[in-house]
């Protein structure tokens, strides 16, 4: 019998907390798709359980049936190109827009790449969800969870049985929750302020 | 209110247009057109500045 078990997508703007919660994932037992290729580093301490092929969806969408009833990681703008012969189930994650932009910003910093003006890349990011938010009701093969990274990392039990819920393979709560390190989360806006 | 020119044979047309698609006027058509071109311009230069920071950033080639 065919495999047709959804691909679970781990998707948000970068640095949303899509890291966190591929390992959350992992922990709770559904299998990463990644090729390890980027490695830790002090943007992503635990890893970026990332996967290369994804970059060339356009192109290239022979692995996705290997990906059934895995975990893949994929940021929004991907997802337009994701193509209607399989069924995804998508974690998207939402941080407060200023954290990602400051996040991202020491991000390019330190890959030696001069970050814009925070209010334009804003203001197109913020461009770029409506249109995504507005896409996807056309969507019939993607289902999609919002899970606010903010909350998560205050109270992660919430977010988590949500995720339970949502995804129809079975994850481990418990394992989940040990994935989620408070010191993880940077660029508050108290940090900020100091 | 500012002004702006445009041929004859252009206004033509766009009068010809307006009656058909059941606008008020030729200068309602006008302005619509406008402002979805003001807004699609916008919105490609919004794409265009996500793609090159998500690029800056290692996320897509």
């Amino acid at each position: 019998m065919p495999d047709v078990s959804p691909i679970v997508v781990v998707s948000g703007l970068p640095r949303s907390g899509t890291s966190l919660m591929m390992q959350m994932l992992a922990k709770g037992g559904i299998e990463p798709v990644t090729d390890h290729e980027r490695q830790a580093d002090a943007d992503n301490p635990k890893g970026y359980y990332e996967f290369e092929r994804v970059k060339k969806i356009k192109q290239d969408t022979a692995w996705l049936p290997d990906a059934r009833g895995k975990v893949v990681k994929m940021i929004s703008q991907l997802l337009f190109d994701l193509p209607a012969t399989e069924h995804y189930k998508v974690v998207f994650m939402r941080r407060d827009m200023d954290e990602v932009i400051t996040s991202q910003e020491k991000m390019l910093v330190r890959r030696g790449v001069n970050p814009p003006d925070p209010a334009v890349i804003k203001k197109a990011f913020e461009s770029h969800l409506t249109k995504f938010f507005a896409w996807l009701p056309t969507q019939s093969t993607i289902d999609l969870i919002e899970i606010n990274y903010n909350e998560l990392v205050l109270d992660p039990i919430p977010s988590a049985e949500q995720i339970v819920e949502f995804l129809p393979m079975q994850v481990d709560l418990e394992q989940m929750l040990t994935a989620v390190d408070s010191s993880l989360y940077r660029n508050r806006e108290i940090e900020n302020a100091n | 209110m500012p002004k702006t020119t445009i041929d004859d044979g252009l206004y033509q047309r766009a009068a010809a247009a307006a009656e058909k698609a059941g606008y008020s006027n030729v200068d309602e058509l006008i302005k619509t057109a406008i402002e979805n071109e003001v807004k699609r311009i916008g919105e490609d230069l919004d794409e265009q500045q996500v793609a090159d920071q998500l690029r800056g950033l290692g996320y897509i080639e």
